[in-house]
């Protein structure tokens, strides 16, 4: 089928994909019919909480009956060996980061999650490509260029974003772990020698990306230091109002 | 000065980037490897420095390639970031290193395989040139052109069909030999495309190796010929009292004379060289000293 004419970008094998730039005519939204399946991301720094919300919403899901699949960021069993030497030898430049990140998504993307939600599942994923825009841009890489690079990417029915103020993401993080790794405090940045240093740093260039990206893809923000039930409770209300277009998604009544 | 396609990488400076980026492109079988390896030992006879790279080499993502390809389950739009990973890899840590210390770079293939790999497999031309925006642009581009009937012979009489140089992942015939016919004559069409776009060279490849290596050379020399550091390399040379050349590293393969000397020395057999081959005797004999 020509979708050219249609206004809809194609990449690859892919008949939908994220409408990245200005210029790209209005893509179809995911979920208006012919893919489907209904795919739900979380966003935020690290000690944001996202994780833990987006466990309760499967929880949820799963009790609801619908078929639900989890997609963590960089899990590709084809690229994560790779991506894991990369940081391990301190191999990665920003530009490299950027592109085994991406290769790995582009693997879950074309394995799982497009298949996935041509099934009708509902696809959830712990960080996506708002991720990448945020941590490779605090990187130095061109933010066109990032956003063309995952042009592939499909649109999430509902992207949350838990925001949260910085210091206490870092205390949450540094009361629950021991040390933070070289690429996750930025200190490939070599901004300061010090891990917590370098990651408030790093953290606070990645929340003002994420704020630029609230109006650019219109991401959901949830306030994320608000009580986690109340915080789920928002998360569900929009979910729901997601699937109620979609009963039949459901692999039992 | 040296200028990438789109956008630059970050820290990336190509104002001081002296040396020559030379690309041989060409389908799979062209003759590419076999070019590379005779031009290499030739360039430093010259006294080039010189550095060969090619596909799937990064210290990064070479490894995860191959093991991804053992599988025959890379996705498309995967197989082109993973080779995109590899290519700038070796473009940050070996290309611009090099060309920064005033090295001759010999790469086997650039960016313009993996676009037509790439939109051979349906992807988004827009898409993969955008990717490929941060490569330099190189000195000149060698495409060894050869068509899919003479190609196939080579193929068969020597390592036989591979998965993907048949490109099954695309065109998956009833055998092989009919989905390499049909992926590599995707593939020409796509190279002929870019020629005009990227500027190529294009040199018959279904000729005997020497006439390609002879016509690879005389280019190549022209283009030595326009070094801007040749003045430079002059001045030294004008100076007889060069003292502080003696200095060199302890370790020197083998002794040395005057630096700037020999350098002069090498754009003059440079020149020498070329002239002997405009006159058309392709035989490729280099040995007069």
């Amino acid at each position: 089928m020509d979708t050219g004419n249609m206004g809809i970008g194609r990449i690859g094998p892919f008949e939908v994909f994220y409408p990245t730039q200005q210029a790209v005519p209005p893509v179809r939204q995911n979920g208006d019919g012919e893919i489907p399946g209904r795919l739900f991301v979380v966003e935020g720094i690290d000690g944001s909480g996202k994780s833990t919300q987006l466990m309760l919403l499967h929880k949820w899901l799963e009790s609801k009956g619908y078929g639900v699949v989890f997609s963590q960021w960089n899990s590709s069993p084809l690229v994560k060996d790779t991506t894991k030497l990369g940081k391990k030898k301190k191999m990665l430049t920003p530009a490299t980061f950027s592109l085994i990140h991406a290769t790995d998504f582009a693997d879950r993307t074309e394995r799982s999650i497009l298949p996935l939600l041509k099934a009708g599942a509902v696809v959830l994923c712990d960080r996506y490509i708002y991720t990448a825009f945020a941590r490779d841009v605090a990187r130095g890489m061109d933010r066109a260029w990032v956003r063309d690079l995952y042009g592939f990417a499909v649109k999430p029915a509902v992207a949350f974003y838990f925001r949260v103020p910085l210091e206490t993401a870092v205390g949450r993080i540094t009361a629950a772990r021991e040390g933070l790794k070289f690429y996750e405090a930025g200190m490939d940045l070599g901004v300061s020698d010090d891990p917590e240093e370098s990651f408030r740093f790093f953290q606070g260039r990645i929340i003002d990306e994420y704020e630029k990206m609230i109006p650019e893809f219109g991401l959901t923000v949830v306030d994320a230091t608000l009580p986690v039930e109340i915080q789920q409770a928002q998360v569900r209300q929009i979910a729901k109002t997601h699937l109620e277009r979609a009963k039949n998604l459901r692999v039992r009544p | 000065m040296r200028k990438t396609y789109g956008k630059l990488l970050p820290g990336m400076k190509p104002s001081d980037l002296a040396g020559k980026l030379i690309v041989v492109e060409g389908t799979d079988g062209a003759g590419r490897t076999t070019q590379i390896n005779l031009l290499k030992p030739w360039l430093e006879e010259l006294g080039h420095a010189v550095l060969d790279t090619g596909m799937t080499r990064s210290a990064l993502a070479g490894e995860g390639i191959r093991r991804a390809k053992e599988g025959n389950n890379l996705g498309r739009v995967t197989q082109s970031l993973f080779y995109a990973t590899d290519f700038v890899d070796r473009l940050e840590n070996e290309i611009v290193p090099a060309l920064r210390a005033g090295f001759i770079v010999l790469t086997d293939r650039y960016i313009y395989s993996l676009m037509a790999r790439a939109i051979v497999r349906g992807m988004d031309a827009a898409w993969i040139r955008s990717i490929f925006g941060v490569a330099l642009v190189p000195d000149a581009v060698f495409y060894l052109r050869i068509g899919v009937d003479e190609l196939i012979p080579r193929v068969v009489f020597s390592r036989g069909f591979d998965y993907w140089e048949s490109g099954m992942d695309v065109f998956p015939g009833h055998d092989m030999y009919e989905s390499f016919r049909n992926y590599q004559a995707a593939l020409l069409a796509e190279f002929d495309r870019l020629s005009a776009e990227y500027n190529f060279q294009t040199i018959d490849a279904s000729a005997d190796p020497k006439v390609v290596f002879a016509q690879l050379k005389h280019k190549i020399l022209s283009i030595l010929e326009s070094d801007s550091r040749k003045g430079y390399i002059s001045k030294l040379h004008e100076r007889p009292a060069a003292a502080p050349q003696k200095v060199e590293p302890p370790m020197a393969a083998r002794p040395r004379e005057d630096g700037a000397r020999e350098l002069n020395l090498l754009f003059q057999t440079a020149a020498a060289h070329r002239l002997g081959h405009s006159n058309g005797n392709g035989n490729g004999s280099l040995h007069h000293k």
